[in-house]
């Protein structure tokens, strides 16, 4: 092999990271790339035109990439948010807006939201450590309270306060005795666990690192223009598909078929593909497993070997010399090699990490151009390792530090072994290191300098890259590095035979999934903030070709979310756009727009994607302790059918609805407001609704009630679009929340009124009925007394049997999530006396 | 509740509270992690609407240049030179290099920017941050004379040379002995020119005489400007080169060879295999003993055993006398065999070829033995499995058979490979293929002949 007969002048110097007294000689210029020094006469340079072209750009055919493959029947959730973990009003006086971890607000939502775990493990620790019971004896038993029955049933019991729980007499004494050593111990005991939890759930929102190497992938299909899209998909990304695909250079790409599918029993993390000899393979890496693959030439995999890390799988890479070969490593910092041959053997075995200490477990593997020797990586550095050599001994390819003049606090992210030999191709010998603030290209055989770095500026952690063919022979070689959030760059690569590998023009962003929210029309806003949930979901695979017939080569790119889209976009590459004709220098960018085709495609999928039902919400309605009363109650003989509806829900535990209560005698609506003088705002919505909402609001009501019931409705939609005006909110989030209750909240015309009045007159609501008109204000104190209003259960009367959740009603008058928690938290405080009958 | 929430938020709030929580606890710093907290925290002291203003510009020239829109940027960047007045003293002082990086990036690809245009700039940008005065003089003179304009590289080289500012820091000295090397490597460039010049001159020549004169100046005057700096670690091959071609003009002999072993042998430099090769070809032009390139190469051979110059290494320990060289000349050629960009290489499956069965004559069937030992469990499937038998026998005939030949005496001829190709029929190498079959019976090492 060759070897650059001259490198490109570097300082080179050793120590730790962030060393501020090291001139940094790289620059960080695209451009420095071009200045190659001239080999040896200054005649070369004479005529000064840059022998490289100077801007190779690929021009999307859309703006943005466009939904390949139909949405999956699985809903998806988008998980934590930053403003679900930290706490909102940083500290004040601070320099920066800086966050902390909402350590007290977590924990009272799961105080509050799955009380019966938190205090039931409460119940089981206090049972454990005492000694309660004493000597049975009947003359106790009826005057002492059995504290170890009370603490069994604190799982079977929402905190104090709570408005759906059932609260014994004897448990509010236990409570006003048991408060301050219950309230320490929780604090104690859980707290820190929370908080560790709360911390690592903050990391993983900043880097998961889980889909490191992505999991979307190429095999050979039945012709050279027709190969199979590997990927994950369903809820739990489970499921591995394989889907032919049919690409040429002209036209878009079309799916063949169905996909095929094989279920895995865990979620797919990584999936790696290569072709060695005429022999496909693939392999797939789950948490604590991973599976390999031979792929036939009629594109049917036969399962080779399955392998169980038992401490967690961190990365696995194939062979791209011998077939089947199969490296892994684990997050204790074991690496091992698997082989047809010999099977799996451990080859190296550090649990700590190469260069300095790093609590990070990542590990990762990979090959290099000797077949038995691997490179070794972790958050620190790079290491050369012999197989075949004495264990643990090994060279450095590259360290976190001033050799490579690296920043304080930078981490390796992600290594890739880029060789791959062929004619046109870049030294076998080239490895890849993506950290969170640059690109470094290492050559194995010149360890710790690197033969060229880029700083990516990616807003977030590249943990995908692919090194492409050359889109011509001895035209650059594309590599694309594809970000966590989505963002793209494409780099261009030359240095082939005897010269350093260099930047040939400066880098491109390419559009990501997010861009293509302006293909899709505009939604009702629950929906809309769905989509673009959905269109940001993280990125966790990237697979691209390059079809280079045609006048200009095109890249065919593909790439994965999280939530299992897979979306696709084509590229034309664009030599030279210096040219001297081109009077205009800034029109040689002409903004690409949708097509009629692509706005359709668009619209296909979204109609697909809003039939997909809602997720399950996270948070479920609390349940009350009904064990022993349902018991009491089943031998008395009931009649009718409410009765039965109600003992049905209350045997399931949930929220009684009212399709479980039949027909009722309907009571006349509560009066709404009268209309008032028209105001800007609801005049806007009111014509809004006649719009696409109209119909959507339409299909709401024809899901919920049969046809006879619509000239009424339409009186009281007015008057909730006037209290929307008065209370300035929006609807988007209510439907996310509290779905199950949907049928309900459409039409809280058809609830029966209360017909307990309650002397509650300190319900006041005045956190948000400030500024509503008085009698407004009754109908919507009337509403949340309905809502309010516990049922009693072992009242057989049908009277206020309705009882839709608070929650449902406060989300109708807040005007966003956050606030909806503060409100049902807030409320039973003010209750709180009132509580226990 | 309350008592909760000030336990749970003691850990946090007696210690810098951001400093503890946010953080990553691994020290690792991600630049993505300010706009996440943004995103939620309102209370804290927001930026000054110029500093909002001056960081969405600059996301602005970030974006155009991503896109290649270079007149965007230059439009873009025309506004945010206002950051130069920012109050924010660390702001300001930041201000210039990144000015630099995204300015000469605009103007290098602008299609209506002119090397005028680009000077204006550097200069301007210069004397604006005396910290990267240094930095952007180096790389305005590389542009300069990536543009062919030599003398005005020289010129920008020399003013930079000579400038000071405040006490001499370690980075600026390193950067001074940079500026200083490309000034030497500049005036390397008019030696040889004129060396070349003056091998198309009459040495009785008047001419000549001035003209070497001139080039003994230069060479005086560049040997200090390389001299500081290829003391310092680094890899420093054109200067190195350009160097020792000098020295080794005027006769300077050792002082060639000791730059070079310096360069080579110290251990504060990166192991730089050009280092060797430099050495290995400057020992050669001066004739000396092959001992001496052995042992040069025998370096090399430990850091890169896939080198060019390993097929010449294997020549000259063959040429050895020593027995222990025979043997490295049997592994230097399975090393090189060993690496996946050598698959193909003709001349090492030929070496190779020839010298196992020099070897197996000599009757050294151990060395073979030893060498094949750590590659009896993959060379088959890496070199000598049916997929490369079909396709070597398509595309390079000539390969195939050397490549049978080894597969014959190491697998014997049971082996697929060897099988496939003896196999083929093929008029111009009928002869070979029934030579070649008597002596893998012969020497196969599976099955040693009687």
């Amino acid at each position: 092999m060759d070897f650059p007969s001259s490198l490109r002048p570097t300082l080179f110097m050793t120590g730790p990271l962030g060393l501020s007294d090291v001139p940094d000689t790289s620059f960080m210029c695209s451009w420095r790339d071009a200045l190659t020094l001239p080999e040896s006469l200054p005649q070369n340079s004479k005529n000064g035109v840059p022998h490289l072209p100077k801007g190779l750009l690929w021009e999307p055919d859309t703006p943005g990439p466009l939904p390949f493959l139909p949405p999956g029947p699985d809903p998806w959730d988008p998980g934590l948010t930053a403003q679900d973990l930290l706490f909102r009003g940083a500290p004040k006086f601070r320099r920066q807006p800086q966050a902390v971890l909402d350590v007290t607000e977590q924990f009272s939502r799961f105080l509050w939201d799955h009380g019966d775990i938190a205090f039931a493990s409460l119940g089981k620790l206090m049972l454990e450590n005492f000694k309660l019971e004493g000597a049975r004896s009947y003359s106790k038993k009826k005057t002492v309270v059995s504290v170890k029955r009370i603490l069994e049933d604190l799982g079977g019991h929402q905190p104090w306060g709570c408005p759906w729980a059932y609260f014994s007499h004897r448990q509010r004494r236990f409570s006003l005795l048991g408060d301050p050593i219950l309230g320490k111990s929780v604090s104690n005991l859980l707290g820190e666990l929370l908080y560790e939890e709360l911390a690592m759930r903050w990391e993983q929102l900043l880097l998961d690192d889980a889909f490191t190497g992505g999991a979307l992938a190429w095999l050979p299909g039945r012709t050279p223009r027709i190969r199979q899209l590997v990927y994950p998909a369903g809820g739990a990304l489970d499921k591995l598909y394989f889907q032919e695909v049919r690409l040429t250079p002209g036209n878009d790409p079309r799916i063949l078929g169905n996909p095929g599918h094989i279920q895995l029993r865990g979620p797919v993390r990584q999936v790696v593909t290569c072709a060695v000899q005429g022999e496909s393979l693939l392999a797939v890496r789950s948490d604590y497993h991973c599976a390999l693959w031979k792929v036939s030439r009629q594109g049917r995999p036969a399962p080779l070997q399955v392998l169980k890390v038992e401490k967690g799988a961190m990365g696995i890479n194939l062979s791209p010399h011998l077939p089947g070969e199969l490296v892994v490593c684990s997050r204790s910092g074991a690496v091992c090699l698997w082989t047809p041959h010999d099977g799996l053997q451990q080859i190296y075995k550090d649990p700590e990490t190469l260069v300095f200490r790093d609590p990070s477990p990542w590990r990762w593997a990979d090959f290099t151009a000797h077949p038995r020797v691997l490179t070794v990586g972790d958050r620190t550095g790079v290491k050369i390792i012999d197989t075949q050599g004495p264990p643990g001994c090994g060279l450095l390819l590259f360290r976190v530090g001033a050799e490579a003049s690296c920043q304080k606090g930078e981490r390796v992210l992600l290594t890739q072994y880029l060789g791959e030999c062929g004619p046109d191709s870049l030294q076998p010998t080239l490895h890849l290191i993506c950290t969170q603030f640059s690109l470094y290209l290492m050559d194995e055989r010149l360890p710790l300098v690197p033969v060229l770095k880029w700083d990516h500026s990616l807003p977030s952690a590249p943990l995908l890259a692919q090194l492409l063919p050359p889109p011509r022979p001895g035209c650059a070689r594309p590599l694309l590095l594809g970000g966590q959030g989505g963002q793209l760059q494409l780099l261009h690569i030359t240095g082939e035979g005897a010269s350093t590998p260099r930047l040939a023009g400066p880098p491109q962003s390419l559009p990501s999934r997010s861009d293509s929210l302006s293909a899709f029309p505009l939604l009702e806003p629950r929906s809309q903030w769905q989509l673009q949930e959905r269109l940001q979901a993280p990125t966790i695979g990237l697979a691209a070709t390059i079809l280079s017939s045609s006048p200009t080569p095109v890249l065919s790119l593909f790439q994965l979310s999280a939530a299992g889209d897979v979306f696709h976009q084509r590229l034309h590459l664009r030599e030279d756009p210096r040219l001297p004709s081109d009077p205009r220098p800034n029109c040689h960018a002409p903004t690409a727009s949708w097509s009629p085709q692509a706005t359709a495609c668009c619209r296909r999928w979204l109609k697909a994607l809003l039939e997909v039902p809602p997720a399950p919400p996270v948070w479920a309605a609390p349940t009350f302790s009904h064990r022993r009363l349902l018991s009491f109650k089943e031998q008395q003989k009931v009649e009718g059918k409410v009765p039965e509806g109600l003992r049905a829900a209350m045997a399931q535990g949930r929220l009684l609805q009212q399709r479980d209560l039949g027909l009722l005698p309907t009571a006349e609506p509560p009066p709404g407001p009268e209309p008032g003088p028209k105001d800007e705002l609801s005049e806007r919505l009111e014509a809004a609704w006649e719009g696409p909402m109209a119909a959507w609001w339409e299909q709401q009501q024809d899901r919920t009630s049969g046809p006879g019931r619509q000239p009424k409705r339409h009186k009281r939609r007015m008057q909730l679009s006037n209290t929307f005006s008065s209370l300035s909110g929006h609807l988007d989030l209510s439907g996310a929340t509290s779905p199950p209750h949907s049928p309900d909240w459409t039409s809280p015309v058809s609830r029966p009124r209360s017909p307990v009045t309650l002397p509650s007159q300190e319900l006041t609501q005045d956190l948000w009925a400030q500024g509503i008109p008085s009698e407004r204000q009754q109908t919507l104190q009337r509403t949340l007394r309905d809502c309010t209003a516990e049922l009693p259960p072992h009242r057989d009367t049908p009277e206020g049997a309705t009882a839709p959740s608070s929650q449902t009603s406060s989300i109708w008058a807040t005007p966003s999530r956050q606030q909806v928690r503060v409100l049902s938290g807030s409320q039973p405080h003010r209750k709180k006396p009132r509580m226990g009958f | 509740m309350s008592d909760f929430s000030e336990d749970l938020l003691r850990p946090t709030a007696e210690d810098d509270p951001a400093e503890t929580s946010v953080r990553p606890r691994s020290g690792m710093c991600l630049p993505w992690l300010q706009k996440q907290v943004e995103s939620v925290a309102t209370r804290g002291k927001k930026e000054k609407d110029f500093a909002q203003t001056t960081s969405a510009c600059l996301s602005f020239i970030q974006e155009a240049l991503l896109k290649h829109q270079w007149q965007r940027a230059a439009e873009y960047m025309h506004s945010y030179l206002q950051i130069l007045e920012d109050s924010d003293s660390n702001k300001r002082q930041a201000a210039p290099e990144i000015i630099w990086k995204l300015g000469s990036e605009i103007l290098y690809y602008h299609p209506k920017s002119s090397v005028e245009t680009f000077n204006t700039f550097a200069d301007r940008m210069k004397n604006i941050g005396v910290l990267n005065y240094l930095t952007i003089s180096l790389q305005h003179a590389l542009y300069l004379l990536h543009h062919g304009m030599f003398d005005d590289a020289s010129r920008n080289l020399s003013q930079a040379e000579t400038w000071r500012y405040g006490e001499k820091s370690s980075s600026q000295e390193a950067l001074i002995n940079l500026v200083q090397a490309y000034k030497g490597l500049l005036q390397y460039y008019t030696w040889s020119k004129k060396k070349k010049e003056l091998s198309e001159l009459d040495e009785d020549d008047y001419a000549y005489s001035t003209a070497s004169q001139n080039m003994f100046k230069h060479s005086w005057k560049t040997s200090t400007n390389f001299s500081a700096l290829i003391q310092t670690p680094g890899v420093w091959d054109p200067f190195v080169k350009s160097y020792v071609e000098m020295l080794e003009f005027y006769g300077d002999q050792d002082g060639a060879r000791e730059v070079l072993t310096n360069y080579a042998y110290d251990e504060k430099f990166p192991s730089n295999p050009n280092a060797h090769v430099y050495l290995y070809n400057f020992l050669k032009r001066e004739k000396a003993p092959r001992e001496k390139l052995i042992s040069v190469l025998k370096i090399l051979y430990q850091i890169v055993p896939s080198h060019t110059l390993m097929l010449e290494f294997h020549r000259l320990l063959r040429k050895s006398d020593k027995e222990e060289h025979h043997k490295l000349g049997l592994e230097v050629l399975f090393g090189v065999l060993d690496f996946a960009g050598c698959t193909k290489n003709m001349t090492a499956w030929q070496y190779l070829a020839k010298y196992l069965r020099q070897i197996l004559m000599g009757s050294h069937l151990a060395w073979v033995q030893e060498e094949w030992n750590s590659r009896k469990n993959w060379w088959p499937g890496f070199h000598f499995s049916s997929f490369w038998a079909k396709s070597d026998w398509k595309e390079d005939k000539a390969l195939a058979y050397e490549k049978a030949f080894v597969a014959g005496i190491l697998l014997g001829k049971g082996c697929r490979y060897f099988r496939y190709i003896s196999k083929q029929d093929h008029q111009d190498l009928r002869k070979k293929f029934k030579r070649m079959k008597k002596l893998v019976k012969k020497h196969s090492i599976v099955n040693p002949g009687p």
